[in-house]
């Protein structure tokens, strides 16, 4: 009875049932995102009003806050396939939380520049050494580092496995990161600028703020399955079912 | 306000759209990077996904190449 | 294996690690100098003006310190892999995160130690008053071992790869974030007369803390980065 769920869960993380189940839910996922993505552009951009406080800047919002979301749900993600990998040997979750990094890293940048660009007019600074900015700044350099970490090796798996190894450290070290700039910001009494204000939002923003959530969520699947597709082929190069693709493909 | 603004942004006063209230020069930079982050990341998938199939195909046409050669010289051992 | 087997094998550790240090000399004598160059340097900057340059002192001597650290850290096992050493310790009977750990003593013995010997140098030429050093080399002694520890889990994990000194740098920094602020910070505070035994308690936890789990982490790294 409780048998299966495993056993589905194993043929699903065979790499040409994967292959085959991503390239059917990718289009969907894709497509939602895009849907979704120009629902809440429309509410955020046209519908919803102007803040009365900070005017129309405050519009960044709509892209900045699903990116942060994103920065640390795509960093959830990794960790717990890194963990899988690392523990299982699972071919797939070590190819899930590699190809997740990039993704992630992407998102983060997003934060960055976009908070920066709301921060401007805002606050008048591009950059303060808040907690909030520099844990997410922090994020970065843990995306580069299993970044750069996995393509240092020169065998793919091992790199995987390394690579994975390190992204489960960062997992510990976030949470002591910003603990420990909490507490430097109450040593150095310096400017303290109040990031997100205690305003409720009204309906009219939340909405499409909560669509474009949505939306980054489903982009991210679509382009996670189209990367995990893509590297399942270049880590299974000489296998009989990459070779037929490759076969047809040509033909097409 | 909410309908005010709708009705001015339907009604083609895509001038004061596009000022957004004169916060433009950040709105509009932060959500050009938004889109090409993510085609940017949409994209780099796609080409190597078509790098990868090709040098499979070279690698399986050389295999094929050097199997018909052998195959020629020497009498197969098996049928 | 019986504890004075075990002990005896710690002993020779050591004694091997820092006899193959003793030999290079000129390698201990780098980071030293090193830190002393980028101390020095400072002040040529900033200019020669007293208070600006206690203001900075502490955090100066800090980070240049964690930068000569950095700077010896790529090279913790790096002779061990090219003569295949590292390979024999990790088939050895002994618990290899005792072993790696006896490695990371002595590494810290011989690149650690004498940059904290020449802290209060350091911090004399940059006019950092003379009640503040003691709690200077309070933070280092605390700091240093716990970057020792963190490093070497992330030069581990690169073991299998060839040139590793930038992204080790990369990799190292989120990690070190926490230890420079609390190091500082401890100095800061004393400099301002304020309590600054919470952030030398703080480190002093993530120094135990990473005392019983780094070896473990360290050897589990070493396992992925050397078997494919």
């Amino acid at each position: 009875m409780s048998n299966w769920i495993p056993l589905w869960l194993h043929k699903l993380g065979s790499p040409p049932t994967f292959y085959r189940f991503a390239g059917t839910l990718q289009p969907w996922a894709m497509t939602l995102a895009l849907l979704l993505g120009a629902i809440a552009l429309y509410g955020g951009l046209v519908l919803a009003p102007a803040d009365y406080q900070q005017g129309d800047a405050y519009r960044i919002i709509f892209i900045h806050v699903p990116s942060a979301e994103m920065s640390m749900f795509i960093y959830a993600v990794m960790g717990v396939a890194a963990f899988i990998a690392l523990v299982w040997r699972i071919k797939l979750a070590e190819v899930v939380a590699m190809e997740s990094a990039p993704i992630g890293a992407a998102f983060t940048f997003i934060t960055l520049i976009t908070g920066s660009l709301w921060g401007k007019p805002m606050w008048g600074t591009w950059w303060t050494w808040d907690a909030r900015l520099t844990s997410e700044l922090v994020l970065l350099f843990l995306y580069l580092g299993v970044i750069g970490l996995y393509h240092a090796f020169e065998d793919r798996r091992q790199g995987a496995r390394a690579a994975a190894f390190l992204a489960i450290i960062g997992i510990i070290n976030v949470p002591i990161v910003h603990f420990s700039v909490n507490w430097w910001n109450t040593l150095h009494q310096g400017s303290t600028i109040n990031v997100f204000g205690q305003s409720k939002m009204s309906w009219d923003m939340l909405w499409p703020l909560l669509t474009m959530m949505l939306a980054t969520k489903f982009y991210y699947a679509a382009s996670l399955f189209r990367r995990v597709r893509t590297d399942l082929l270049a880590l299974e190069g000489g296998k009989d079912w990459v070779r037929k693709i490759a076969e047809d493909e040509a033909k097409s | 306000m909410s309908t005010v603004q709708t009705f001015l942004a339907v009604s083609g006063d895509a001038a004061a759209f596009f000022r957004m209230g004169g916060y433009a020069i950040y709105v509009w930079p932060a959500y050009a990077l938004f889109f090409i982050v993510l085609i940017a990341d949409t994209i780099a998938p796609r080409l190597r996904r078509r790098r990868v199939l090709r040098e499979l195909r070279a690698r399986l046409s050389r295999q094929q190449a050097r199997q018909d050669r052998a195959g020629g010289n020497s009498t197969p051992l098996s049928p | 294996m019986n504890r004075a087997g075990l002990l005896a094998a710690c002993t020779a550790m050591l004694r091997r690690d820092l006899t193959l240090a003793w030999r290079r000399r000129g390698d201990i004598a780098m980071p030293v100098l090193y830190a002393l160059i980028v101390t020095m340097l400072f002040p040529f900057a900033l200019g020669p003006e007293d208070t600006l340059l206690q203001r900075i002192a502490g955090g100066v001597v800090l980070v240049t310190v964690l930068l000569a650290m950095l700077l010896a850290l790529d090279a913790m096992f790096s002779s061990d892999i090219e003569d295949g050493s590292l390979e024999q310790l990790v088939m050895a009977p002994q618990p290899l995160a005792l072993m790696l750990g006896m490695k990371i003593l002595a590494h810290w013995i011989t690149t650690a130690l004498p940059l904290i010997v020449i802290a209060p140098l350091m911090a004399a030429m940059l006019h950092l008053p003379g009640a503040v050093i003691p709690v200077l080399l309070l933070a280092l002694l605390l700091a240093t071992p716990l970057l020792s520890l963190l490093g070497a889990v992330l030069v581990a994990l690169t073991a299998g790869t060839r040139r590793s000194g930038m992204l080790l740098a990369l990799m190292l920094l989120p990690l070190c974030v926490p230890a420079v602020i609390f190091a500082a910070g401890a100095v800061a505070a004393a400099q301002q007369g304020l309590p600054w035994l919470a952030p030398i308690s703080w480190l002093a936890a993530a120094l135990v803390l990473a005392v019983v789990l780094a070896p473990l982490a360290c050897a589990a790294a070493l396992r992925i980065a050397l078997d494919a």
